[in-house]
Parts: C-alpha cells; sequence; structure tokens
C-alpha cells in the first residue's frame, strides 16, 4: 500500500512539472488545415523580447513537424496591415476572417506567452515558460482547438541540490513540442 | 607560371611563420616581391562594431600585407578622387554601377571590402574581421571571402605565456590572417572543410524536400532582422552566412552590395521579416532563386578578461518559383558549450561561434 502511494506521489510530482491543457472541436476536421498563420503572441511575462522568442521557435517547430506550412513572418505583418487589423495580438472573428482572405491560410494561430524566465522560490531559483495557443479557421473565425502548457519551474532537485534549473531554451523547445504533440 | 607558384608558396610560408613568432615588423619592411597584374582597390574599413576602432591603421596593414603577396594596390589620392566623384559613401559593398565604374574609370580588376566586426582594445584585445574581393565590371560577383577573429587569450599556453596584451600584435595576426587565406585564394589552395561541427548546428530546423542537393542557386542575401542589443548584428550574421556561402559549390552568391541596392531602390523596409511580395519583386529584380535572410535574438561579445559570448538566430530561406519557406531553422549557441575541463574548446568570440554556426546551418541546407 506505502509503495503505491509513493508511486502516486512520484506520477503526480511529474504531471505538475509538464502540465498540458487541452481544448479540440469534434466538429472539426483538422486533416483538411494545411496553411497556418501564426499571429505575434501576447507577452505578459517580464522578458520584453519572450513573445518573439517563443512565436520564432513555435514557427521553426511546427514546419519541422512537416505536418503544416507556417507563412514567414514577414508575410503575416504584410497580412495584417492589408487588413487593417487593430490589435494582431488578439483579433476578432471578422479579422480572421479576413486575414484568411488576403492569405489564404486554413487557420490562424493566436497566443499568450504568461511566464517566460526565472523563478524564485527561497533559495532556489529555475526557469519557467507558461504558454497558451489557439487555432481559429478562418471561414467562420471560430476557435477550433486550444491548448496551454507550462515547463519548468522549482522542482524537488532543485530545492535540494540548486543548480537553476534547465536552460530558457530546452524547455521553451519542450513546452512548443507538447502543444505541437496536441495538435496533431 | 612554375615561378609564381613557387614564389607564393613561399610567401606563404613565410606569413605562416611570422604569425606564429609574433615579429611582423619585417613582413611590413618586405616590398621587394614582384608584382602581379592585377589591381585591386582597397575600400575604408566599414566599422560594424558600433565602437570607435582605429579603421585607418588596420586599412594600411591590410594594403601593407597585401602589397606583399605581389597585388597591385590602387593609390589612396586616386580611390579618394574616384569615391568623391562617384559619391560613394557606403563602403560595405559595392553595386552594379560602381563596379563598372571601377573597371572603366580607375582600371581596377576587383575591389576589397572589409568590415570591422569587433573591436576592444582593453585586456584581452580582441578583433574581428570579415574581408572579400569583389570583381568589377558589368557583373560583380565574390570571388574570395574569409573572416577573423581572434582574442589576447585564445591560447594562454602554460603559465599564461601565450597571452597577447598588446592590441597592435592582436590586429596584426588578424590581418595576416586574411593575407594568408587572400593568397591561398589566389594560388588555388583555399581549404575545403567536409565536416560541420555538430556543437553548433541548428536546435531545430525544417529542410524543404523541394531543395535538391544537386541543383545550383543564386542566392540573395539581405540583412537579418536585429533584435538584439548588438549594433548591427543583423548584417554581421549576414556576412557570415555569404561567407560560408561561398565555401558550397551549389549556392553563387549575388554581392550584398547590389541587394542593398535594390532594397533602396524600391523602398524595401524589412520591420517585421520580409514579405512575399517583397520576396518576388527583389529575386525577379536580383535574378535570384532564392532568399536568404532572418532574425538575430542575441548576439553578444564580452569585453573584459570574463564573459562567454552568446549568439541566438533563426534562418529563413523562401524560394523565388514556388514563393515558399525552403529552409527555417533556430541557432542558439554560448562559448563554453561542451566545455567541462581547463576551458578545452572554449570559444571566445561571437565571430567564430557565429561562423561555426552558419557553416553548420549552410551544409545541412545544401544536403550534407
Amino acid at each position: 500500500m506505502n509503495l503505491k502511494k509513493h508511486l502516486l506521489i512520484l506520477i503526480m510530482a511529474s504531471l505538475l512539472s509538464c502540465y498540458t491543457r487541452v481544448y479540440r472541436d469534434i466538429n472539426m476536421d483538422f486533416g483538411v488545415v494545411r496553411t497556418v498563420v501564426v499571429m505575434p503572441l501576447v507577452n505578459l511575462s517580464s522578458n520584453q523580447m519572450a513573445a518573439e522568442r517563443v512565436r520564432d521557435v513555435f514557427i521553426t517547430m511546427l514546419l519541422a513537424a512537416s505536418e503544416l506550412y507556417v507563412l514567414p513572418p514577414g508575410e503575416v505583418a504584410r497580412s495584417i496591415s492589408m487588413a487593417g487589423i487593430q490589435n494582431p495580438t488578439a483579433p476578432t472573428a471578422a479579422d480572421i476572417i479576413k486575414l484568411g482572405n488576403i492569405t489564404k491560410a486554413d487557420t490562424v494561430i493566436t497566443g499568450t506567452v504568461k511566464e517566460y524566465g526565472e523563478v524564485r522560490s527561497g533559495t532556489a531559483t529555475s526557469n519557467v515558460i507558461s504558454i497558451s495557443i489557439q487555432m481559429a479557421e478562418t471561414q467562420t473565425g471560430r476557435v477550433v482547438w486550444s491548448a496551454s502548457t507550462t515547463r519548468g519551474g522549482i522542482g524537488i532537485t532543485d530545492r535540494l541540490f540548486g543548480g537553476g534549473g534547465k536552460p530558457m531554451n530546452d524547455i521553451t523547445e519542450k513546452a512548443i513540442n507538447d502543444l505541437i504533440h496536441e495538435l496533431f | 607560371m612554375n615561378f609564381f607558384k613557387v614564389f607564393f608558396l613561399f610567401t606563404i610560408g613565410l606569413l605562416h611563420l611570422l604569425g606564429c613568432a609574433g615579429v611582423k615588423e619585417t613582413v611590413r619592411d618586405n616590398t621587394s616581391l614582384e608584382v602581379i597584374d592585377f589591381h585591386i582597390a582597397v575600400l575604408p574599413v566599414e566599422n560594424l562594431s558600433g565602437k570607435p576602432a582605429p579603421l585607418t591603421e588596420i586599412r594600411q596593414m591590410l594594403i601593407n600585407k597585401i602589397k606583399i603577396l605581389g597585388l597591385d594596390i590602387l593609390e589612396d589620392e586616386f580611390l579618394d578622387w574616384f569615391m568623391e566623384q562617384n559619391r560613394i559613401r557606403y563602403t560595405g559593398g559595392i553595386d552594379s554601377a560602381t563596379a563598372k565604374s571601377f573597371k572603366e574609370e580607375m582600371g581596377a580588376d576587383a575591389v576589397l571590402i572589409t568590415s570591422l566586426e569587433f573591436y576592444d582594445a582593453e585586456y584581452p584585445p580582441k578583433i574581428a574581421l570579415i574581408s572579400r574581393l569583389v570583381s568589377t565590371g558589368d557583373k560583380p560577383v565574390i570571388l574570395w571571402m574569409d573572416g577573423t577573429g581572434l582574442t589576447g587569450d585564445d591560447a594562454p599556453g602554460i603559465l599564461g605565456l601565450g597571452l597577447i596584451d598588446n592590441p597592435l600584435v592582436i590586429q596584426d595576426n588578424a590581418i595576416i590572417n586574411i593575407a594568408v587565406s587572400l593568397s591561398r585564394y589566389i594560388t588555388g589552395r583555399l581549404k575545403n572543410t567536409n565536416a560541420y561541427n555538430v556543437k553548433f548546428r541548428p536546435r531545430i530546423y525544417y529542410r524543404s524536400p523541394l531543395l535538391h542537393a544537386s541543383s545550383e542557386y543564386t542566392i540573395a542575401l539581405i540583412p537579418f532582422l536585429n533584435k538584439s542589443s548588438r549594433k548591427n548584428a543583423g548584417e554581421i550574421v549576414m556576412l557570415h552566412f555569404a561567407k560560408e556561402l561561398m565555401k558550397m559549390k551549389n549556392f553563387e552568391i549575388i554581392e550584398p552590395g547590389i541587394t542593398r541596392q535594390s532594397l533602396l531602390n524600391f523602398r524595401i523596409m524589412m520591420s517585421s521579416g520580409i514579405s512575399i511580395a517583397d520576396t518576388d519583386l527583389l529575386s525577379n529584380t536580383l535574378d535570384a532563386d532564392l532568399i536568404l535572410t532572418g532574425t538575430v535574438m542575441d548576439y553578444q561579445d564580452y569585453e573584459g578578461t570574463w564573459g562567454t559570448p552568446k549568439v541566438n538566430f533563426y534562418t529563413l530561406v523562401i524560394e523565388r518559383k514556388s514563393k515558399r519557406v525552403f529552409w527555417i531553422s533556430s541557432s542558439d549557441n554560448r562559448g563554453d558549450d561542451g566545455v567541462f575541463f581547463f576551458n578545452l574548446g572554449r570559444i571566445n568570440t561571437a565571430h567564430a561561434m557565429t561562423s561555426k554556426m552558419a557553416n553548420s546551418v549552410v551544409k545541412i541546407m545544401e544536403g550534407r
């Protein structure tokens, strides 16, 4: 019985360090999605470059997955300008439809970087990333997929032995990998 | 012809020996060598370091070294007059019209363009240079391109006997490296490095299956979008890519000066990267199959004794016909990556690291 309890605690602890939540529209056929626009992300972290760093890694990893074609960021910026979107980080349904007509993309991805950088707890420090992503289809502007994930943070080993946690790039890639894994 | 080959081999050997021994005065004074019928205009050094640097001295040292190779350098008075007449202010590249004028008015066969990437006279002194030789005439092409990045503590040796504290010695060593590489090009003995360093390969990359390893591509390079705190990092990373692409057989590079002129002519502003419409316009104007650009997130050299260089950039290649992304990659390295004992394998300049990172990107892109 004790062994089971310990195993449960270990599983819970490992789940807490990698926490992903997903919403998926059951009526959406994700197989038809071929081209994607990744919009600039909202940055709620204290690092000014966090949103751009995460977006660049996200675009590269999405393309590297070889399942979807992602429009280059320069083309997205031009399309946003052409569509006259006031707030590209939080486009309305009408904005998404307009963007779809200009870019011929099937879906538009928006997102938020909630945490990015170092966290402290007592003497222990570590890196953490927390991001949420939404995918909206360009025909209706409706959100068809949404996911959020958190990676890094101060774990037991960081508290006991210190070390500063894993590098920011490593946990960013892992977090985005979690999201892409959920998408496919 | 054989005499020239023997003569150049002797010169290279001499420069190598002098580079190792640290005695440079003999090289400067040795001007009795035979002159080859190849006229070069040495443009003033472009300062990409973002700080004041002894550009005139560096240029003069470079001229002295090249003269030893037996190349004929156009006189400064003529060059100044020519630059004034043609209103040339930008010295980081040449466009087609300027290249033609260089040939017709000055009789120059090539132009040597040098960019100072980094300069720090404080101990340990640091310098990074990138040079290229561009032909003149109707269609300027890059004939040779190389760079060097040195610091005073690159090889401390036993009891720190190898430490260099004089910035002039570092400058001299860097210029000797450039001159030796140029002499290798002239004698047809350029090194062909086959393998890339796994440590510096991109962390993530996408390579389009339509990018054929056997096909030849003309490629135009656009300065990377600079989101780092380092001034001119976009231009610097672009030059590194040009340098590494020059080593590949499958890629023909369009002189960055021509690309720059096209960007100015079409008033293309890229605040968020290049769009497909701009890519289309540029590739058709320049007759380029591929457009290479990207974003620099970090480009850090350290000043003083302690620190580690850090470089992080994204590379993007768009193809002309399909108007699609053919390559995208994310590269991120620190100078102490994979260093565990006694600083073995440590890299002290962002220049050296970016060269290796760009080299691995280019080689994977080529299909190696």
